[in-house]
């Protein structure tokens, strides 16, 4: 695993990837940080939950090639036919892309520690908008991965990155979208339905498409009101899709078609 | 040793790979042969690893390759048709990145890389970017990785297509200088390439085998006679005749005859089979004549004699 994550890791200050993700984020941190220090109040925390809503940028360009491109190379026949799991070729591959995610987070304590010696607000809440930074990406990056695992070229699993990425951040949308739907649908004279029951089945359809939002259900750690279920969700998420990541992986081996 | 029994891999309706079974010995150059698509890379890649089979077990050194495959690749060095390799590293980060993977200890690393390196001749090429090496170089630099942690077994899967006469002449060389120390799988559809360095061919035609012998075996047992090409001086009709009298030759065909110069060339057929030599005859008849033998050879039909007639039948 040690080898695949130094060598993926490495590929991204090789290639101008690492480069161009750096200058975004830090374009991006500096902005917002800016941004509030003119306005003479700044709180860490604003600017860190800006900064996840980037995510549906960052991360697809992040993510892209690491499994697309050795397919595209060729170079995956190396993972197959060495003495080395599969699933420790994926790991290797997430970590050196949470470890360049986690670089680039070096901008944000930097303003940290600018804001704490120029009396701003950096307490309780800021590390726990830090816990949700890396929740987020962790998520987020494992969905990358499979985008990658599922596509042979790179804008096409950046793009199926980016649109699950997109949709999740959009879900409180979605789920309004979703529950105006299914009033009107159930409206219709068909059903006969007191209006009451109409409103309840609407209710509860936005609840459940919006308890998939990893972004609700952190909201609170930023004023330092921490709980573990969230933390449960993003990691058992993570993990799931990279278990489907490796098992698309195995399943080349074993397709017939 | 490689033992492959009974392999199928189906593609939907396809058999690619149907029910080939043989084995490799150890210290052995086995050649692969076969046209394009009859199944040669498919089953390189399921003894390798990289694919599974549908039915059917490969055993590399005693090890199932789907049982314990961690044991089974540790024997194997594989050469692939596209050579994997990372253009953004340079030679020598990639054959680390390599050795990690095969985990060869630390403080061996060092000698067993200079000694691939001189031995695949890239030790001015190692702090190149593999991006910008020349397709022969990359081949070595493609081949230097399946020497990597020094496997017993190596599958090198078309070596050398795409690489011009010179590189093809190298690249053979050091085929023969790694089979002194390793067991080697040679696929290939150039003939003469596994004529020059093979032991034994397996031909493989349509998923299946179609022979599996050494060259000279399998040459005389599809012909089951010899052919030899003689030109003399001498009157043709004579000639031929006094040699079709003499026992154990089936025919005498005229190639070339010129009778400006009365020098003819004439092909004649024997069965193999027959105790004596029919040449030493050949001799004495011509002699006794009194015409002059210019050339004399035996003409053993080729590789891709052998090859189109079993792949054609």
């Amino acid at each position: 695993m040690l080898a695949i994550y130094k060598r993926e890791l490495a590929s991204y200050f090789r290639s101008p990837v690492g480069y161009v993700a750096m200058a975004l984020f830090s374009f991006l941190s500096g902005f917002l940080f800016i941004n509030q220090y003119g306005d003479g109040m700044v709180n860490i925390s604003t600017e860190i939950m800006s900064l996840t809503s980037f995510f549906v940028v960052i991360i697809p360009v992040i993510t892209m090639g690491l499994f697309a491109e050795d397919k595209k190379r060729g170079t995956e026949v190396i993972f197959y036919t060495n003495p080395i799991s599969m699933f420790e070729v994926v790991l290797g591959k997430f970590f050196a892309a949470i470890t360049l995610i986690a670089i680039l987070f070096i901008n944000v304590f930097i303003h940290m520690i600018i804001t704490a010696f120029s009396g701003g607000v950096v307490n309780v809440g800021t590390w726990g908008s830090v816990i949700v930074y890396f929740c987020l990406a962790i998520l987020f990056t494992s969905i990358g991965v499979f985008a990658s695992s599922i596509s042979d070229t790179q804008i096409v699993s950046a793009i199926i990155c980016f649109v699950t990425i997109l949709v999740i951040q959009l879900l409180k949308t979605v789920s309004t979208l979703a529950s105006a739907g299914v009033t009107s649908l159930l409206s219709s004279s068909v059903f006969k339905l007191e209006p009451d029951a109409i409103n309840r089945a609407s209710n509860n359809v936005a609840n459940a498409i919006a308890w998939f939002s990893p972004f609700t259900k952190t909201q609170d750690f930023r004023y330092g009101v921490f709980s573990i279920s969230p933390l449960v969700f993003c990691l058992s998420m993570a993990l799931l899709f990279l278990f489907l990541t490796y098992r698309i992986l195995e399943k080349k081996r074993w397709s017939q078609k | 040793m490689i033992e492959i029994t009974n392999l199928v891999k189906r593609y939907g309706d396809i058999k690619a790979v149907n029910g080939i079974s043989f084995t490799v010995n150890d210290g052995e150059v086995l050649g692969f042969l076969g046209p394009n698509g009859a199944g040669k890379s498919t089953t390189m890649n399921i003894i390798t690893g990289y694919l599974s089979s549908t039915s059917g077990s490969v055993k590399v050194n005693g090890h199932d390759i789907l049982e314990e495959p961690d044991l089974a690749k540790k024997c194997i060095g594989y050469l692939p048709e596209m050579p994997p390799l990372y253009f953004d590293m340079t030679v020598l980060e990639y054959l680390n990145f390599i050795c990690d993977l095969k985990k060869v200890p630390k403080n061996e690393r060092k000698e067993q890389l200079a000694s691939i390196l001189s031995m695949v001749k890239i030790v001015d090429m190692a702090d190149r970017l593999i991006g910008n090496l020349s397709k022969g170089y990359k081949q070595r630099v493609g081949i230097a990785q399946a020497l990597v942690g020094n496997p017993d077994i190596l599958i090198l899967d078309e070596p050398t297509v795409g690489l011009d006469p010179n590189q093809i002449l190298e690249i053979r060389k050091l085929i023969r200088k790694l089979a002194q120390k390793h067991t080697v799988i040679l696929s290939s559809h150039i003939l003469s390439e596994v004529q020059a360095v093979c032991d034994r061919v397996v031909i493989i035609n349509k998923g299946k085998v179609a022979a599996i012998d050494t060259i000279t075996d399998l040459s005389t047992k599809l012909s089951g006679s010899t052919k030899l090409s003689l030109s003399f001086k001498g009157p043709e009709k004579d000639v031929v005749n006094n040699l079709r009298s003499i026992p154990g030759v089936t025919n005498v065909v005229s190639v070339v005859s010129n009778a400006d110069t009365s020098i003819h060339q004439v092909e004649i057929t024997a069965q193999s089979d027959s105790k004596s030599d029919v040449r030493a005859s050949v001799f004495y008849t011509m002699s006794k004549g009194g015409w002059p033998m210019l050339e004399f050879r035996s003409l053993d039909p080729t590789l891709e004699e052998i090859f189109l007639s079993i792949t054609s039948a």
